[in-house]
């Protein structure tokens, strides 16, 4: 059990998951449900084979500060990104991410093509939407070595998410996703930064793994706080 | 691939600015204060963040 990530990992899955399912739902009107669907857990099914593949290569006896070390510049990598992206849009800089104008992207891509290059667009988009809950579930199961339990969290965001759409039939569009990303890519910068320090310099966080909560609370709050900052120093808008 | 790669690391500016983190971190580390890092590599952080959210 690892529940120290629960909460991140599941909120970072839903994220990425309801922008998978805009796209299945859009490529769904072209091809039907059950292509699209079968596209979808195609996707999923590759997604688990590469998770498999990293999690048996990376239980080959690496070093753990080495794999401690790539591990939070991964995290780095992408919470730092998650965070800014998050801000800019709080801050008005960024346009907030449109399920709509996703849909109607993905099915004016799709207008054209045939089946099978429908197939592929909500196959690819599982996969790319995806590839960060992979990252994210590979990351912190590294650490616990809670496979599985990181991985059915992944799973649990997915039913809820896909639960809800083939409820209603249309985009997700109200579930609050630069909320979410803001609280996670914090979060996210903070498992980050602990673990990369931690494996450079060892056992050097003040309060131990009680840092990373004081870490989250930094990050947030600087966050926040560089909002009316960016707010007051308006640029071009962009998408 | 290209969207692959993208979606792992981000683009240069994200690669750069996380870069310069760990850098902080290393270098700190490197001569013998690593407690100093404690402080500067969450700064930093955000500091690279204000410059992406610019960027």
């Amino acid at each position: 059990m690892d529940w120290p990530a629960f909460l991140p990992l599941f909120l970072t899955a839903a994220v990425e998951w309801v922008e998978a399912f805009t796209i299945v739902l859009a490529v769904s009107l072209t091809i039907g449900w059950g292509a699209s669907l079968g596209a979808a857990a195609a996707g999923l099914g590759t997604l688990a084979v590469l998770t498999a593949l990293t999690g048996g290569a990376l239980s080959l006896g690496l070093d753990l500060h080495a794999i401690q070390f790539v591990i939070g510049v991964f995290l780095l990598l992408f919470g730092v990104r998650w965070l800014a992206k998050a801000i800019a849009r709080q801050a008005g800089l960024k346009a907030l991410h449109d399920e709509d104008m996703e849909f109607r992207e993905t099915q004016a891509k799709i207008g054209k093509g045939d089946w099978f290059a429908a197939w592929l667009v909500a196959y690819k988009g599982t996969l790319l939407e995806g590839l960060e809950v992979w990252l994210i579930v590979v990351a912190f199961s590294l650490h616990s070595h809670a496979w599985v339990f990181n991985g059915f969290a992944a799973l649990a965001a997915l039913a809820v998410v896909f639960a809800s759409g083939l409820a209603i039939r249309a985009p997700l569009r109200r579930v609050p996703e630069n909320a979410i990303k803001f609280v996670v890519g914090a979060m996210i910068v903070s498992f980050g930064t602990f673990w990369t320090l931690e494996a450079l310099a060892g056992a050097v966080w003040p309060l131990g793994d009680w840092s990373l909560l004081a870490l989250s609370a930094f990050f947030m709050a600087a966050g926040q706080a560089l909002v009316p900052v960016m707010r007051a120093r308006p640029r071009r808008l962009t998408a | 691939m290209k969207a692959f790669v993208k979606t792992l690391f981000g683009d240069t500016a994200n690669i750069a600015g996380v870069a310069l983190i760990v850098a902080v971190a290393a270098v700190l580390t490197g001569i013998g204060h690593p407690t100093w890092a404690v402080v500067a590599m969450p700064l930093t952080a955000v500091a690279v963040i204000c410059w992406l959210v610019r960027h």
